[in-house]
This record gives structure tokens, C-alpha cells and sequence, in this order.
């Protein structure tokens, strides 16, 4: 017993001298994360509570910069303009992007054929650097000499060839239609992968039992790669309401024309630093007090969709 | 197990405040951009190689200055300059160091707030610039030998709320109008001497197939630009900017809405489409010989040489409906020492030497804009001819030396409005209404 006993406690030690080192590997990681992304959040939320005169830190107004962002005009118009901006670039890019990507996912997984290559190519935008995307994409959308008016003056749809970019009802939607060519190779490579863990006998069997097409979409497949779908949605909620790096690049960040690409991130970035001609004025207060804003949306309905949503997964 | 990752979580969330708080309690320390770390490395290396410099600027021992600048377009000119200020002072190093256009404030002031920044600060013109100086980051100027060859209103640009001058201006920008002389000379064209000539000759150009003004209304500072340029014309140009600024007159009045008004009555000469059309498709008209007139500032005049060097083209100011003429100018710059700068006599004697006409010539030969030391002359015939204009009729672009300051800033609520004009969202009377709330939150005449 004496020897079995003194055994077990060398190994139990070892155990725990093992699994005290274990957690010292992340901490490298954790450090990085914790400066870069932890600190910034919460010094973000500390300075939202204070007056800034341009760069330099004022007195301590505790909640006055929130107040401003929602009573003040032009802030309070401006703010729920992009919101509204935002809930559009959510919902038509669910549509478009996600859509898109889920029918051509299921046609690559019923026809095996050439899946291999197909998969690559539709993921290829997507290795691409934004701001490239949205450089070529302003040169392509060019209303006088750009690729696609050209080619609509061509086909003899000359009336179609609108200055997309510079028209304040198109321009968002242009940008939104650019963002889903790029980002369809991701929501698909997700879409692909949740399709290929269900099991084929699972297929079979509704097959045999005569759900086919639309019927056999609906019932068995959808439940059946439910977690994909919802990592996409939220993975697609999230990219919506921080649009900024496409916007940016093909519009600049005044929100043109007329404030109609204007989303909170662009927002925020004019509000807290000046926009790109850096000679407006800075508002560090008020920027940060919309970054936390726009934090808590995010949080709180990411959070809310995965917990309403967290039963709607079909185990296997 | 599942203590550990609590404790772990724990001590994130702990050190995460820890560091806000640290960083918050000196006054502006810490970074106010969310995650941007280049940024933070970006003021790492700048504040070390200012800090890293020799002795307070003896005569004997090299020091070694940073100087800042937002002007990547304009490395080699300042080589040259900076030659040129070694034949005097051999070991006064000088190190030009450009930001791009666009992140050079964020840097600028992400820099000064840590404490660190280049020694010599190429300073925003006016309310921009004035946000520096109030914040205490820059040397007063008051005493600097030949500070005293700049008239008052030149320095306006680099002076504080508390009224002392911090910069030292080194460039004015000019605006006026640049033609094609070989689309005139073939239509027969006169330089025209009246607004209503100006017209004629815009309905001439249009009837032959050529775009009369190059235009494009996509990117909002170009519209405040334009009208900055041509709206004296209407409204009447330095006796209306005097006069809204002691407060007789302000921005609703007929004269205002009417500058306003001619730019929607120009809209037949502008291109197609022209809504879409951002700076780079405007150049592109002028420099491809598609569009016989551009309404510009000097400083598009080394880009477009450099874009087509056949481009024959000349310039005249914006003409009246009486005939007076105009230019719209601007200081668009100055140049200032860094507070923190362990070198300050140092870069002292470099702005001295930027109160020269040594350097004023330089300025106009090189970097190709108007000097604003009175009296300097121009190789190239084109900048002399701006130069000569700037120094004997220009009229101040109002929205950028008085009317650029609020949240957000008039010029900005102009070119909104302005654009929603353009897209025919708004009237010119509507115009003038936005424009007139905006300053009425800040402007005190």
C-alpha cells in the first residue's frame, strides 16, 4: 500500500506540475490580446466619460458625450442614418452574399465534379486586399469610361449606365454588391463544409421516404446544417455593422454622397480622428462614446441571436 | 479547470483596467486609437531619433532634426532646401520625414500626446493648425528674426486663440482658372475679361463637343473649393468676407445665396455624369484633353505636367460680371517647432532660415507654389504668373481661413449641402440656411 500510495503521489504531482505549465503557453497570446484589444476597448470606454479638446484629455463629464450623440443635431440625425445603413447592409447582404453562396454550396456538393477547383475559384476574391477590391471596383463603376457602363452602352441598355457611385440611392447598394463578390468565397467554403458533416445516410433515408428538391432543402438539410448557417448569420451580422474597409476605400470617409454610405464605423472613424482631408475637427469623446455604442449592439444582439438560436442545432 | 480560466479571465479584465487607468491619468498619455498599434510604433521610433540627437544646438556639435510633414510629393524639393540651408549652417542635420496626406493629423496628434513628434511641425493652416497651439505642443514665435516680414493677415494661419504667432507660413495656395491653349487658339477664343465672356466662352467649348469646366461633385471638399473659387465673383469677394466676419452681413443674405445659385446655373457646362466624378476622373478630363477648362489650384500644376508634358496650358483669374478679377488664396501651411524638441535653438535657425528670400525662391523654383515672402520671382512663367496674381488679387477662401471651425466644421456642412444641392435634394436658399446654423453655433463676429 505504502508503495502504491507514494506512486499515485508523484503522479498526481506530476499531473499538477504539468497542468500548471500548460497554462503558461497562451499567456504570450493572452498578453497580445489583452494589449491590443482588451486595452483599447476599455480605455475606449474610459475616455467616452470624459471632454476632449482635440487630443488632450479635459474633465471627467461622465455621461454627457452619450447624451450629445443622441440629442444633439447633427450627431442624433447622423447616428441613426447609419445605423439604418447598417440594417441594410445586413439584410441585402444575407440576401445576396449568403444566398448566393448557399445555392452555388449546394451545387457543388450534388455534383462532386471539379468541386475541388470550383471551391478555389469562388475563394479567390476573397485573398484579395480590400482596398485593391475597392480601387478596381471604383475604376470598373467609373460612370463615363468604366468597365460596366461601357459594356452596358455596348449591349444598348445606355439608359441603365448611371453614375453609380456618385448617386446617393445606388451607391450603398454598389458597395454592398462588391462586398458579396468578395466575401461569397468564405460563406460558401462554411456553407460547403456544414453541408459535407451530414450523414449520407440521413440523405438516403428522406430520399426513400420521397422528400426531394425544394422539400428535401427545407426539412432535412437546412436543420441538419443549422450551425453553419448560424455561424455565417452571425459571422455576417457582425462584418455588416463594422463595414468600414470597402466604404473607405471606395468613398472615402465623408459617407458621399450625401451621407448615404455613411455606416457607424465610418462614422465613428470622422467623429474621433477627422476625416480623410484631416483637417476637420476631432472629437475623441463623442467618437468613443459611439464605439462603446456600437460595441453594446453588436454584443448584445450577437448574444441574443446565439442563445435564441441555441436549440436549433440538430445533433447528429 | 474551470477556476483557472476564471482566474485567468479575471486577470485580463484586471490588467485591461490597470493599464486604462494608468494610461489615462497623465495628461493624454496612452493611445486614443483603438487597436491601432502601428501607429504607437510609428511615435516610438520618431520620438527616439529626436531624443537620440546630440547637444542643445552648440556650433561645434552635429545635431540631428526630424521634420514632419503631410507633403510626400515633395521629398526632393526639400532635399534641395534643406542643401541649400547646410551651405549656411553645415551641422544642423535635417531629416524630412512625410506622413501620407491622409493619416498625417491622427499621427501627428498621436505623437505630440505621448510627448514625442518631429522637432519642426508642418503645421495645418488656421482653426487646424490653432488646435496645436492651444493645446501648448508648439514654440511661440513672437521673437523670431524676420517673423516681421509677413503681413497680418498671412499670419492669421499659424496664430494661436491667444493670438501669438506659433508657425512660420511658407506657401500660399492659389486657385484660378486653368484653360487648354490649344482648344482656345483652335476655337478662336479670347481669355474672356467678364463673367458673362466667361459663359460665352463655356457655351462655345460645349457647342464644339469639348467639356467646358471639368467637374465632378462626388467628393465633397471639391465643392467648397469650387465655390471658394468662383462665388467671389457673385458675392463680391474680400468686402463681403470682411463684412460677414465683423458680423454686418452673414450668409443668407442675397449676395451669398446668389454665389450659391451660379453654381447650379453652371451645370449645363459640367460633364456627364458628373456626379459620379471624384478628382482623379476631373484631372483626367483636363489632362486628356477632353475638357477646355479646370477650374484649380496651383498645386495640381506639377501633377498635371507630370500626367501629359505636352499639355499646353495657362491660367487667368476668375473674372467678374464688372470685370474686376480674382484669386482665391490661402496660406496652405506653416512651419513650427515642437515644445518637446530637446533641439529647439536648432530648428529655430531653420525656420529663421525660412523667413528668407533665399528660401522664398526656393520655394516657388521647387516645390512650385507661390512664396509668401513678398517680392520673390519665379523660373517657371506659369508659377510666376500665379505668384503675381496671388500677391495682387487675391481674395481670401473664406471657409478654410475663417469659417473652419465647429462639429462638425461650417466648410463641412457647406460641401454636404452643396452636394445634396447638386443632387438636387436641396435650393440654394436651403444652402445658405445650413451653412448660416453651423456658424451660428461657434461664430462670434
Amino acid at each position: 500500500m505504502g508503495k502504491d500510495g507514494e506512486s499515485m503521489n508523484k503522479q498526481t504531482s506530476a499531473k499538477k506540475w504539468r497542468f500548471g505549465w500548460i497554462h503558461l503557453f497562451p499567456l504570450p497570446a493572452f498578453a497580445i490580446y489583452t494589449l491590443f484589444i482588451v486595452y483599447p476597448i476599455l480605455a475606449a470606454f474610459t475616455y467616452s466619460f470624459y471632454d476632449w479638446q482635440g487630443f488632450k484629455r479635459g474633465s471627467w463629464v461622465g455621461l454627457d458625450n452619450f447624451v450629445d450623440l443622441f440629442t444633439r443635431e447633427p450627431f442624433n440625425r447622423l447616428f441613426w442614418n447609419a445605423l439604418g445603413n447598417n440594417v441594410y447592409y445586413f439584410v441585402l447582404e444575407m440576401i445576396v452574399q449568403n444566398g448566393l453562396a448557399f445555392i452555388l454550396a449546394y451545387i457543388i456538393y450534388t455534383n462532386i465534379k471539379g468541386a475541388g477547383f470550383l471551391k478555389a475559384a469562388y475563394f479567390i476574391p476573397r485573398l484579395l486586399s480590400v482596398i485593391v477590391v475597392g480601387f478596381l471596383f471604383k475604376l470598373i463603376l467609373n460612370p463615363n469610361n468604366g468597365a460596366l457602363n461601357t459594356l452596358l452602352k455596348k449591349v444598348g441598355l445606355a439608359s441603365w449606365a448611371k453614375p453609380w457611385l456618385g448617386d446617393p440611392d445606388t451607391a450603398l447598394t454598389a458597395i454592398i454588391l462588391v462586398n458579396s463578390w468578395f466575401g461569397m468565397g468564405f460563406a460558401l467554403l462554411l456553407f460547403l463544409a456544414g453541408l459535407q458533416s451530414i450523414s449520407r445516410e440521413v440523405i438516403e433515408a428522406a430520399r426513400i421516404d420521397g422528400a426531394v428538391g425544394f422539400r428535401l432543402i427545407r426539412t432535412v438539410i437546412v436543420p441538419m446544417m443549422m450551425q453553419s448557417i448560424i455561424i455565417v448569420s452571425v459571422y455576417t451580422f457582425i462584418h455588416a455593422f463594422e463595414a468600414f474597409e470597402l466604404i473607405y476605400a471606395m468613398e472615402g470617409s465623408q459617407g458621399e454622397p450625401v451621407n448615404s454610405t455613411d455606416t457607424l464605423a465610418i462614422f465613428f472613424y470622422r467623429t474621433a480622428f477627422g476625416g480623410s482631408s484631416g483637417a476637420d475637427s476631432t472629437a475623441v469623446g463623442l467618437g468613443s462614446a459611439l464605439a462603446i455604442v456600437m460595441f453594446f449592439i453588436i454584443a448584445t444582439v450577437s448574444a441574443l441571436f446565439l442563445y435564441l438560436t441555441r436549440n436549433r442545432e440538430v445533433q447528429q | 479547470m474551470k477556476r483557472w480560466s476564471l482566474v485567468l479571465a479575471v486577470a485580463i479584465v484586471f490588467f485591461g483596467v490597470v493599464l486604462a487607468a494608468c494610461g489615462g491619468s497623465n495628461n493624454g498619455g496612452g493611445t486614443a486609437s483603438s487597436g491601432s498599434g502601428s501607429s504607437a510604433t510609428g511615435s516610438g521610433s520618431q520620438s527616439s531619433s529626436s531624443s537620440g540627437s546630440a547637444s542643445n544646438g552648440s556650433a561645434e556639435e552635429k545635431v540631428v532634426l526630424t521634420m514632419g510633414s503631410w507633403r510626400t510629393e515633395d521629398v526632393e524639393a526639400y532635399e534641395k532646401i534643406i542643401a541649400a540651408f547646410n551651405q549656411h549652417h553645415p551641422n544642423i542635420e535635417v531629416q524630412f520625414k512625410p506622413t501620407k496626406n491622409t493619416e498625417y493629423n491622427t499621427v501627428l496628434n498621436t505623437e505630440l500626446s505621448t510627448g514625442g513628434g518631429p522637432d519642426i511641425i508642418h503645421l495645418r493652416p488656421y482653426a487646424a493648425g490653432q488646435v496645436l497651439a492651444d493645446a501648448g505642443y508648439l514654440v511661440p514665435l513672437t521673437d523670431l528674426p524676420g517673423i516681421e516680414k509677413f503681413s497680418e493677415t498671412t499670419l492669421r494661419a499659424a496664430t494661436g486663440s491667444d493670438g501669438v504667432v506659433y508657425g512660420v507660413p511658407t506657401v500660399f495656395s492659389s486657385t484660378q482658372i486653368f484653360y487648354n491653349k490649344k482648344i482656345f487658339a483652335d476655337l478662336n477664343l479670347q481669355v474672356p475679361a467678364t463673367w458673362d465672356e466667361l459663359i460665352a466662352t463655356a457655351e462655345t467649348l460645349k457647342q464644339n463637343g469639348i467639356i467646358p469646366f471639368s467637374f465632378g461633385s462626388k467628393e465633397g471638399w471639391l465643392l467648397s473649393l469650387t465655390h471658394g473659387m468662383l462665388g467671389p465673383a457673385v458675392y463680391g469677394g474680400s468686402d463681403f468676407v470682411q463684412n460677414v466676419v465683423t458680423g454686418q452681413t452673414n450668409f443668407q443674405s442675397e449676395a451669398f445665396v446668389a454665389s450659391i445659385q451660379s453654381q447650379l446655373d453652371l451645370v449645363p457646362y459640367f460633364p456627364d455624369n458628373y456626379v459620379g466624378l471624384g478628382m482623379d476622373d476631373m484631372r483626367n478630363l483636363f489632362v486628356t484633353e477632353q475638357a477646355g477648362m479646370f477650374v484649380m489650384g496651383d498645386w495640381e500644376i506639377a501633377v498635371m505636367k507630370g500626367m501629359n508634358p505636352d499639355l499646353d496650358m495657362d491660367a487667368f483669374p476668375v473674372p467678374w460680371p464688372d470685370g474686376t478679377q480674382t484669386v482665391t488664396t490661402w496660406v496652405d501651411g506653416s512651419f513650427a517647432v515642437n515644445a518637446n524638441s530637446p533641439n529647439k535653438e536648432a530648428a529655430l535657425t531653420f525656420l529663421e532660415f525660412m523667413t528668407t528670400e533665399e528660401f522664398g525662391t526656393l520655394v516657388v523654383n521647387e516645390l512650385k507654389k507661390p512664396s509668401t515672402i513678398p517680392g520673390v520671382v519665379a523660373d517657371d512663367p506659369l508659377v510666376a504668373k500665379l505668384s503675381q496674381f496671388a500677391d495682387t488679387i487675391s481674395t481670401p477662401y473664406m471657409f478654410v481661413v475663417y469659417f473652419n471651425s465647429g462639429n462638425p466644421t461650417s466648410k463641412s456642412v457647406l460641401e454636404n449641402s452643396l452636394q445634396a444641392m447638386f443632387l438636387g435634394e436641396m435650393t440654394p436658399a436651403q444652402v445658405a440656411e445650413e451653412v448660416q446654423k453651423s456658424v451660428d453655433t461657434w461664430f462670434k463676429p
